[in-house]
């Protein structure tokens, strides 16, 4: 017999309708708005709101820090050596005249010659550009996140509840609230792709695809508290067109596909994501990979250009770096994307550092670790811009084509434009380029040499 | 000051140090960035380092960071691992020189910068840079360049070695065997460069806030 008492039953009653106000709430506030593609406003006012609230909080650490008379640390984004422009032949020549006094076209080498490679060596040792734009980029201001303050330790009282009630809100009202949104806007993916994929190929299937997809998408966005800006919406890509964005988390796919309706590209995964994926194939043709043809890049390829060519296709969607940089800078585009002739829509993503970091560091964070730091974070905020579309010139082939692509992105992003392959986060720098430096080197070195000994 | 599990790291260290304690914080965080937030680190640990590739050299300098003679140790040899003092230890022998610094400690100064580079040379630790020492950073050198046979490389170091013996020594008979450069010699050749202006890492001015208003 369970003896239920009277004030026992008086809670399971308010916790019941809590939570039914909750859902509506939820509802109307969030899932009704996402389903038809408007907006309340309310997370541009969160925004805002959260806007001065950090303000406030940065002054409060540099007052407080300047009586205590700390000095604070201001991260420093562009390195911390001073690098030389020189190059390798001024110097080398600057150490010979300076020493036995022989010019450089008298060839043999010298003993100082070892001195310049030294040097540089122990400077990209202290500090190199390519590990740094992987690390996420550095604030000026404070977001109320612990895991961006390096000052953290000159707080005052005051900013400290601040805190404390932040990772409350962040941790007990918002996560839930997000898991919540989440949890929906998946499972509404998979069974409105799969109910759509049971409809005869027309109109009305690609018209309910398109539309679920949207709908939940939309969703997600709202998981995430996403506040995105587009611009030159009218840029958007089109049928048999390939759309190419700078990627800086798996959150890219989300803000993209909610605002347009594209066949993604992809390797088929296991689990969850492969669930998703095989529901996603059912209302439209996406095209996905197994791992094994993953590899093979002729047949990528061809796969690629017979969904370009049937105009009737959705627009795809890749990522030609190939992997996450940390939203400061554009990493070189692999070609591949490039060579097979269609249209390319450029599209630049940046996030706005403030509210919370976007970049997922892959080789720090698993993908579960990163889900959960994002749905901790206050919001995540990002400007979209759509460039207008680009074709290959007839004398320009796939990679300058792709490193044309690529500056107008970093351009319109404001993103700086690096030379350096993305890959190189995880694989080793390729041969080709260790090659250069000591070509140049042997060059001076022997080339002369060898004039000498002919003459 | 983010502090390694254990001692702190910047304890009494064994030579003088000028560099300022900001700069410190940031070679410290460079070092556990290379050592993935362990203690020490290894000869692996550099392979992290994307721009290192390029430099042909590139085996050398990580292996000078783990030469015993280096890191002021008593014994000689490798050592498997180095902590972050050993790092600083490294760092110091690239720190620029200091306005008020006299004409020994110059020449101090100097002598320790030329010791690093000769101890790159000199691979075999027997304190001499022999004839095949030479020949073989001559070739690391120049090995980037695929047309480049064994046998240029080979006579170009040769030559050099002859100039630096005709340097050393003075004109040889023709039964003089040129054992190989020492310390002493390798200081000769470098009489004129001023190394100790050129063989320094200069740090960027460290920003902070709060002093400024």
């Amino acid at each position: 017999m369970f003896l239920l008492l009277p004030f026992d039953s008086l809670v399971v009653n308010l916790l019941g309708i809590s939570i039914t106000v909750l859902f509506t709430l939820l509802l109307v506030f969030i899932i009704v708005p996402a389903i038809f593609g408007v907006s309340f406003g309310i997370r541009k006012v969160y925004m805002k709101t959260l806007l001065k609230i950090f303000q406030w909080a940065t002054l409060r650490i540099e007052r407080g820090a300047k009586e205590k008379n700390h000095p604070l640390y201001k991260p420093y984004v562009n390195g911390i050596i001073a690098k030389d422009p020189t190059s390798l032949e001024e110097e080398i020549k600057e150490i010979r005249r300076s020493g036995s006094g022989k010019a450089l076209d008298t060839p043999e080498f010298e003993l100082s010659d070892i001195f310049y490679f030294c040097r540089k060596g122990i400077e990209t040792i202290m500090d190199d550009e390519v590990t740094k734009r992987f690390s996420a980029e550095e604030l000026e201001s404070w977001n109320l996140l612990s895991r961006t303050n390096y000052n953290f330790q000159y707080i005052s009282l005051r900013l400290t509840v601040l805190w404390g009630l932040g990772v409350l809100i962040r941790y007990c009202f918002l996560l839930p609230l997000r898991i919540a949104l989440a949890f929906t806007g998946i499972s509404l993916l998979v069974t409105g792709t799969t109910v759509v994929g049971y409809l005869p190929n027309g109109r009305c299937k690609e018209f309910l695809s398109k539309h679920v997809h949207l709908m939940c998408y939309r969703i997600c966005v709202r998981a995430l508290t996403a506040i995105i800006t587009y611009h030159d919406r009218e840029n958007r890509p089109r049928n048999g067109g390939i759309c190419v964005a700078n990627h800086t988390s798996p959150i890219d796919v989300i803000i993209l596909a909610s605002d347009g309706y594209y066949a993604m590209v992809g390797q088929i995964h296991g689990g969850l994501m492969g669930v998703i994926q095989r529901a996603m194939v059912k209302a439209c043709p996406h095209v996905w990979f197994e791992r094994s043809e993953v590899k093979d890049r002729h047949l990528v390829a061809k796969r690629l250009t017979e969904h370009v060519q049937d105009k009737s296709k959705l627009p795809i969607l890749i990522f030609p770096e190939g992997t996450c940089i940390n939203n400061t800078s554009v990493m070189m585009f692999k070609k591949g994307s490039f060579e097979i002739g269609a249209t390319v829509y450029p599209v630049a993503i940046k996030y706005d550092p403030q509210f919370g970091d976007a970049f997922w560091n892959s080789s720090k964070y698993g993908m579960v670790t990163y889900l959960l730091r994002m749905m901790t974070s206050w919001a995540i905020v990002c400007s979209v811009w759509y460039l207008p579309p680009m074709t290959r010139q007839p004398e320009e082939d796939a990679v300058q084509f792709a490193n044309r692509v690529k500056s107008a992105i970093a351009r319109q992003g404001g993103l700086v434009d690096l030379l350096w392959d993305g890959g190189l986060k995880r694989e080793k720098v390729k041969d080709t380029f260790k090659e250069e430096q000591q070509k140049l080197y042997s060059k001076m070195i022997v080339g002369n040499h060898e004039d000498r000994s002919r003459s | 000051l983010p502090c390694a599990q254990g001692t702190h790291p910047l304890s009494p260290l064994s030579f003088p140090l000028t560099v300022t304690s900001e700069q410190i914080e940031h070679l410290h965080r460079r070092f556990k960035q290379l050592s993935r937030d362990q203690l020490t680190i290894r000869k692996e640990n550099f392979d992290s380092i994307p721009d290192l590739e390029f430099n042909p050299i590139r085996g050398k300098i990580v292996h000078a960071f783990f030469d015993k003679r280096n890191l002021r140790q008593e014994s000689d040899g490798l050592a498997d691992e180095i902590n972050f003092e050993d790092f600083l230890t490294i760092m110091s022998y690239f720190r620029p020189i200091e306005m008020n610094m006299d004409e020994e400690q110059l020449d101090r100064f100097r002598k320790e910068k030329l010791k690093f580079l000769f101890h790159m040379y000199d691979s075999d630790h027997d304190g001499k840079i022999t004839l095949q020492e030479y020949r073989n950073v001559v070739e690391e050198l120049l090995s980037g360049n695929p047309h480049l046979e064994k046998e240029s490389a080979r006579s170009i170091a040769d030559g050099a070695m002859m100039e630096a013996a005709s340097i050393c020594v003075g004109q040889m008979g023709p039964d003089q065997v040129y054992e190989g450069i020492t310390f002493e010699d390798f200081l000769k050749m470098w009489q004129g460069i001023d190394i100790e202006t050129k063989m320094h890492v200069r740090f960027l001015n460290m920003e902070t806030i709060a002093h400024c208003y």
